[in-house]
């Protein structure tokens, strides 16, 4: 067993540092959402948009 | 103690540069009306108990456009500590009447008259002293854009907000119409806030619809509050709204004639009007935009654009990334994890990437002519075009936010008042290219056809082609029946780019861009590596030495025949299109994966996209870009849809409108065009997209048989007639 590992260390590694930066985008995303960002491509930043407030799931106003 | 201060003014005079100024925000500006439509909000720099609120730009308090209704609901039911009414000192009589209105609610308001730098330069004089004695409030001067004056303007708001004195409006109407608002204000006292009750009374006079609504009053003192009204407008024989206006535009013009000294005088012409005279001119207006269109697309895509994505993908990705991880992995890790690393994460991510260079020449281009002022001109002079097929210019708004990206063109259709129109305009505006389908027109351009600039310029006008041939189409259905809602806009003075402008723009669009190759396009990549690497090879599950073999392949091909009369039924390309549902730029980065192009670059040296160009035609990848450009845009901007449309049925139409258009287009275009390349033989698909060639030329030239309100023509004549 300490063999196999011994031998796989470098691919156990590369794949845990993979996997940890997987999980990460996927936290981010998750949170990005929850916090009720948008995937566009305004990059979910307000300050880069001028209709950005209205990513935020605001309901249209009724047309006159 | 904290303090709420407002900026309210008319739309560009400068708000949103000033509170990017007061608040280090990087909020978007922009050189034309309307870049702001929600309310925005920042801490003052230096003092982080004032709260900054940036409102979008409004003419007046009346509610009768979306701006309106935002602003007004927060000065009137979140009621700010202070106001900053940033007046334009350029256009100094029309910015007037919507202070005189803020004065009236009561708040502690300073007046700033900003562009003071370019009231300087005409020569003109504004008497600060006498303007604010009339006005009743503090009147200072400010120019935003070269950062005077702000700060100073943002302090005084902020002491007037502490020390909350009552602030005295002014007495703007006549003997007539004071006396019947002074009897609204005894009848609603206790009723409203004490503050506004001079705004609500005039408001009550005026009879908005929505005051009344809010104070709902009794029928007998609605009756007698009426009977005070209807005297006023028989004694001045108009109507209570005209009276108002007709008044404060008075007062407004005794204000400016004692405080401010023009030195132009009579119809002399400004510089802007110069450059508007052969911009905006009837005849050359189109083929100025056409050329700086495809100005803007040839430094972008063309040598210097080529260069630096050529560099990108070939060395930095290419050789640099990919080669440099393989050296390190190779040998000391599995197999399969080099391939995912260099073929799927490095390669998918890395082609997204490879565009980054001309994305941001492209965002900085457009940025340019935004902020000089010529995107406001484009809608003006594609208002006359598309008015002539059925949509107003206010459409062209949502298409200009769309070249960055399809979300907030979308939300921006709201400032359209018209119901058809703002549908139509949602179900149209995503044919524009946005910045994550530049990947894709870049990736056809570069492989098949030798970078040519003028694929992305073809894709822009086909984009705008698709927008005017859908709304003469759409026009003719009783759903969308009517005449283009009428269009007013301003056209903003032409100024010198501001580089912190232009650049924080385009950084803005790079860096989301970049951001999302780093989340969406990794994770993708990953999973489409994964199930494109994985499958049955004689008879076994596991890696497959093919990756025709592969689960993917096997999922695409079960639906790539749908894309075989369109030129491109494989299953990599199927799957890019199905992948660029994700984000649209993920296209590429499946292309990238599937073909792997990544170990072609190191193993054979060929050329980034020779691959690609072995697999199709040109005309099939011609085909494929249009299809990519029109058909449903990314789920993100779906969801816009969705949110805008406010209903399933409609969501459901536009969606499937945009495909349907889009898969009918690029029928004609592989089929009518290969059989002119002589790519494609004569068959029963190029039978069909004659038909469809047919039928489409029937749905434009046919004549409309619906009216204004969606009545049949036929049946109004028949009543005339009767």
């Amino acid at each position: 067993m300490l063999e196999w590992f011994a031998a796989n260390l470098a691919t156990i590694i590369v794949s845990l540092v993979i996997l940890a930066a997987v999980v990460l985008v996927v936290l981010k995303m998750i949170r990005d959402r929850k916090s009720g960002k948008g995937g566009c491509s305004c990059g979910n930043d307000c300050g880069a948009c001028g209709a950005c407030g209205a990513c935020r799931g605001a309901q249209p106003t009724k047309s006159r | 103690m904290e303090v709420k201060i407002a900026l309210a003014g008319n739309p560009n005079s400068g708000k949103t540069t000033m509170f990017n100024d007061l608040t280090g925000s990087n909020q978007r500006v922009g050189n034309w009306p309307g870049v702001t439509v929600e309310k925005k909000e920042g801490r003052l720099k230096g003092d982080r108990d004032v709260v900054i609120q940036d409102l979008p730009g409004i003419y007046s308090l009346s509610p009768y456009t979306l701006e309106e209704v935002v602003a007004r609901s927060y000065l009137v039911n979140e009621k700010p500590d202070a106001i900053i009414n940033i007046v334009d000192g350029t256009n100094i009589e029309r910015n007037l009447y919507l202070t005189t209105q803020l004065i009236e609610l009561g708040i502690p308001t300073v007046v700033a008259v900003n562009m003071i730098d370019v009231v300087r330069k005409n020569g003109d004089k504004i008497d600060l002293g006498k303007l604010g004695a009339a006005l009743g409030c503090e009147v200072m001067e400010t120019s935003a854009l070269k950062g005077e004056g702000s700060h100073e303007v943002a302090r005084r708001a902020a002491q007037l907000a502490r020390e909350s004195r009552p602030v005295e409006a002014p007495s703007v109407f006549d003997g007539s119409v004071e006396h019947a608002i002074a009897h609204i204000e005894e009848s609603i006292e206790g009723r409203v806030d004490q503050r506004f009750l001079r705004w609500y009374a005039i408001k009550v006079f005026e009879r908005d619809e929505k005051v009344l609504a809010e104070l709902k009053l009794d029928p007998s003192l609605t009756e007698h509050l009426e009977q005070h009204i209807a005297d006023c407008e028989r004694e001045l024989d108009d109507d209570a709204e005209s009276i108002i206006t007709n008044q404060r535009y008075a007062y407004i013009a005794r204000v400016v004639s004692s405080a401010v000294e023009k030195k132009q005088s009579g119809l002399k012409m400004t510089t802007s009007d110069k450059i508007d005279h052969i911009v905006t001119n009837r005849v050359a207006a189109l083929p100025i935009f056409i050329v700086v269109m495809a100005a803007v697309y040839w430094i972008a895509m063309g040598p210097l654009g080529t260069f630096l994505t050529d560099w990108t993908n070939d060395v930095l990705v290419g050789e640099w990334a990919v080669e440099g991880a393989r050296g390190l992995l190779e040998g000391n890790v599995a197999d399969w994890l080099v391939g995912l690393v260099c073929d799927g994460i490095i390669a998918g991510v890395g082609a997204v990437i490879g565009f980054v260079p001309q994305m941001l020449l492209l965002f900085l281009m457009l940025s340019i002519l935004e902020d000089v002022g010529y995107m406001a001109r484009i809608a003006f002079i594609m208002d006359r075009i598309f008015r002539k097929f059925g949509l107003s210019g206010k459409s062209f708004i949502p298409m200009l936010i769309g070249s960055g990206c399809g979300v907030p063109a979308v939300m921006a259709s709201r400032t359209i008042e018209n119901e058809r129109d703002r549908r139509m305009t949602i179900m149209t505006t995503c044919f524009i290219p946005c910045g994550a389908k530049l990947p894709i027109i870049s990736m056809i351009a570069g492989a098949f056809f030798d970078d040519g600039w003028w694929v992305a310029t073809s894709a822009y006008f086909v984009g705008v082609f698709a927008i005017i041939i859908s709304g003469i189409i759409l026009k003719k259905l009783k759903a969308f029946a009517g005449d283009a809602a009428p269009f007013v806009m301003e056209l903003p003075p032409y100024h010198a780019p501001a580089p912190s402008n232009v650049l924080r723009a385009t950084w803005e669009r790079g860096w989301s861009f970049i951001k999302r190759a780093g989340t969406v396009i990794l994770l993708s990549s990953i999973i489409i590596w994964f199930l494109q690497a994985f499958g049955v090879e004689n008879g076994a599950f596991g890696m497959v030495e093919n990756n025709d073999n592969s689960i993917l392949a096997a999922i695409g091909t079960a639906v790539a025949f749908i894309f075989i009369p369109l030129g491109f039924g494989t299953w990599q390309a199927t799957v890019g299109v199905v992948g660029g549902l994700v984000a649209k730029e993920n296209l590429v980065a499946i292309m990238a994966v599937c073909y792997g192009i990544a170990g072609e670059v190191s193993e054979a040296g060929e050329e980034m996209w020779g691959i690609l160009a072995s697999e199709y035609t040109g005309i099939a990848a011609y085909s494929f870009m249009v299809f990519n450009l029109l058909c449903a845009p990314c789920f993100a901007a779906m969801g816009a849809i969705k949110r805008e449309m406010n209903s399933p049925k409609w969501t459901l139409a536009a969606i499937g409108y945009m495909c349907g258009f889009a898969y009918c287009v690029s029928l004609m275009i592989y089929q009518i065009g290969g059989l002119i390349t002589g790519d494609v033989g004569f068959g029963v698909w190029t039978v069909v997209a004659f038909a469809v060639l047919a039928a489409m030329i029937y749905l434009l030239v046919r004549k409309n048989k619906y009216g204004e309100y969606g009545e049949r023509l036929s049946e109004r004549k028949a009543a005339v007639n009767a």
